[in-house]
């Protein structure tokens, strides 16, 4: 599975580059922002002591990790640091200094303002000075704090900073960022329904929902009055979020997309539509509007013709899945080989595609598709792998899952020829026997990941030719009912693997299991449905390899 | 090691070799900033940590004094929160408002390892709540609106795992 995921996130890649641009401009623009950090802070309306200014956060948050952490020099305490947050600003040195000046330049008056209230020293007038520094008490502390601590100086005594109580510190923005981060993505959308710090904290830093996707049931979205709507879209941008997906959507959801988000158009970049009754035209206008989609999924839309795909489909679109659309078929294929050169990864589980639609890739595709995944595809045999191995040479994911009429003859042509390949998945291809896997073992020296569930001809003979396999680190043989002991003593010097289910092998016992322990770099081992594996097993596999994640 | 001494908020004085005490970046900090010189009788008031917590503080320091010093993580990965030590997990059995004054002494002393257990501790002790629940934990004022909160509610009831 990790290996996988080096191959498969082309969209993540994507997307993790173009957010990387966007930062980068951010920054900086932001960059920029700070040289005039008095006048930014200043425009600040944060009634929070401790806060960064919200516009600022993202390089505030930058800066204490990149500066902070655990150097000394600038962890003296959370209140001065929170206090003067601006003098912490990664900038070149030089300026640093300057600023640091003007900001003391700024502060002195103040200090003067409210401890001797002195009038012929106040430069700034009362008004500024609040907007400025958003509490001029705690500034007033702590600037006579700073004093004493000079004093102190002379005499020696430690004077130490001051603190929050229990009660701020659960809405310091400080500790709440360091905080945050020990939710997972799913956690955090409990927390940001807590109060309205935490929920703007979470929204303003997209990495904190990194892996979520939102997913707008339509039929419930359509009874909110428009305005609620719009909310809803402009929350996810404000999120960071640049996917979608729709569930149950019919044409007036897509048209509502199109008209009440318009901010869709730039940040959309993958789409989702599921059981969706759209029609062909719903979704042309729809895919008009997203300018910047580049992964599009349609699953269970049955509205959704061959002809349907001709008029949408986009030259930009990277990532294509195609499932369970029950007017998909050879001709889709054809309107996807011929509309989206750029192809990175291709997803079709269609149960009426034939052979002859693996032939339509163009040469442009051959280069550029990397992932093919073609699961249930019941119709191809291995004339269809005949057409793969020769329009996509380059492949390095390949799945046939569920493709069942492929046998070894298929397996040979995909060994022999597609050298690439990092990922091979054949689960559910019942005619698959011992000689494909010496085929694979031989010919595929790259291969990372392979997948074997239910393919119940295969043997212990095979487990040995695969356990020759040094590239291999995710195996997943589960309910390969033929599979014994003596195979498994052959996997057990496979030294690399990582990731490995057995789940349901029935013929494996408590003993030949416990030889897993052999496996150092096991980091995931599934054994559910394993009558072999017994409650002592577990616990003797735990105690061996305490770095495995062991699915019980 | 030379000896420091501590003064805990109800005046406490609690005499701690110097090395334990400069787990705390926040002490480490106050006396490189005044100078102090070895085999001065210096005192470091800590006015907002009692000397039950102080105690705390110092039994964890003294049983992690010889911890690597904690690496520079990636403060934008989401962290574990099940690998907790078992002598953490225990010296943590406490009530929460121990708990919660620990986790703010951590932060205050800026004790990057004791903050990271105690944030984990309280993590774990949050994580399944609603966020009434969460609200009652910490104390938090609901400042939603009833349409806000639907509206937030709905925002994030409506994400799903990729």
């Amino acid at each position: 599975m990790s290996s996988i995921s080096s191959a498969q996130g082309v969209v993540e890649r994507a997307s993790a580059e173009l957010s990387k641009r966007i930062n980068g401009l951010g920054l900086r623009s932001k960059h920029h922002h700070a040289n005039n950090n008095n006048s930014s802070s200043s425009s600040s309306s944060s009634s929070t002591p401790t806060a960064s200014s919200p516009s600022k956060t993202s390089v505030m948050e930058r800066v204490t990790n990149a500066l902070c952490g655990g150097s000394g020099s600038n962890s003296n305490s959370n209140s001065i640091q929170s206090a003067n947050n601006t003098s912490v600003t990664p900038e070149k040195p030089s300026r640093t200094g300057v600023q640091q000046q003007q900001q003391q330049q700024q502060q002195q008056p103040l200090t003067i303002t409210t401890t001797t209230t002195n009038p012929s020293s106040q430069t700034s007038t009362p008004q500024q000075i609040r907007k400025q520094l958003p509490n001029p008490l705690s500034i007033h502390h702590q600037m006579l704090q700073q004093q004493l601590q000079k004093q102190q100086l002379h005499s020696k005594k430690v004077i130490p900073p001051t603190s929050l109580t229990v009660d701020q510190l659960f809405l310091d923005d400080r500790f709440l960022s360091k905080f945050f981060m020990y939710f997972s993505p799913y956690e955090r959308c409990i927390l940001a329904q807590v109060c309205m710090k935490w929920r703007d904290l979470l929204y303003r830093s997209p990495r904190y929902w990194s892996g979520l996707i939102p997913t707008l049931q339509c039929r419930e979205l359509r009874q909110f009055p428009n305005p609620e709507r719009v909310k809803l879209y402009n929350s996810l941008i404000r999120r960071g979020f640049h996917a979608l997906s729709l569930i149950g959507a019919q044409d007036e959801d897509a048209l509502d997309v199109v008209h009440s988000f318009p901010l869709a158009s730039k940040h959309i970049h993958s789409l989702s539509l599921k059981c969706s009754s759209i029609s062909d035209r719903g979704m042309e206008a729809l895919l008009d509007h997203l300018q910047s989609l580049f992964e599009l999924e349609l699953a269970g839309c049955n509205e959704i013709t061959e002809a349907g795909l001709w008029a949408c489909l986009t030259p930009r679109i990277v990532s294509l899945s195609l499932a369970d659309c029950i007017n998909i078929a050879d001709e889709a294929v054809g309107a996807v080989a011929q509309l989206l050169p750029s192809l990175y990864e291709f997803s079709l589980q269609a149960y009426h595609v034939t052979d002859a639609a693996l032939g339509y890739f163009s040469p442009k595709q051959s280069h550029s598709l990397s992932i093919l995944r073609l699961q249930s595809c019941w119709e191809l045999t291995n004339h269809g792998i005949v057409n793969i191995v020769h329009s996509l040479p380059h492949l390095t994911v390949l799945s046939l899952s569920g493709c069942s009429k492929v046998t070894d003859d298929g397996v040979e042509l995909i060994a022999e020829n597609l050298q690439k390949l990092r990922a091979l998945d054949l689960s559910w291809c019942p005619r698959i026997t011992d000689a494909s896997l010496e085929y694979i073992a031989c010919d595929l020296n790259q291969l990372e990941e392979l997948t074997l569930d239910r393919c119940v001809h295969i043997t212990d003979i095979g487990v040995g030719y695969i356990s020759t396999m040094l590239s291999l680190t995710a195996l997943f043989m589960r309910w390969c009912s033929q599979v014994r002991d003596f195979g498994l003593q052959h996997l057990c010097s496979m030294r690399n693997l990582q990731v490995l289910s057995l789940a349901g092998c029935p013929l494996l016992s408590s003993s030949g299991l416990s030889n897993l322990i052999q496996l150092r770099h096991l980091q995931e081992l599934e054994l559910t449905n394993c009558p072999g594996a017994s409650q002592e097993l577990f616990e003797y596999l735990k105690e061996h390899l305490p770095r495995c994640l062991i699915i019980e | 090691m030379p000896n420091i001494k501590l003064q805990s908020s109800d005046g406490e004085i609690f005499d701690t070799s110097l090395d334990i005490a400069l787990c705390s970046l926040t002490i480490k900090t106050m006396i490189d900033d005044c100078g102090i010189d070895e085999g001065e009788d210096t005192v470091v008031p800590l006015p907002n940590v009692n000397s039950t917590i102080l105690r705390k503080v110092l039994t964890w320091a003294q049983y992690h004094k010889d911890d690597p010093q904690p690496t520079e993580d990636d403060d934008s990965k989401e962290k574990r929160t099940d690998d907790i030590s078992s002598w953490d997990a225990d010296f943590l059995k406490v009530d929460q408002g121990t708990l919660f004054e620990l986790i703010l002494a951590a932060n205050y002393l800026d004790i990057k390892g004791l903050l990271d257990v105690t944030c984990k501790t309280v993590a774990n002790m949050i994580k399944g709540k609603t966020p009434e629940e969460i609200r009652k934990t910490f104390n938090i004022k609901n400042d939603f609106t009833p349409a806000e909160e639907e509206q937030v509610r709905k925002e994030n009831e409506w994400c799903e795992e990729k």
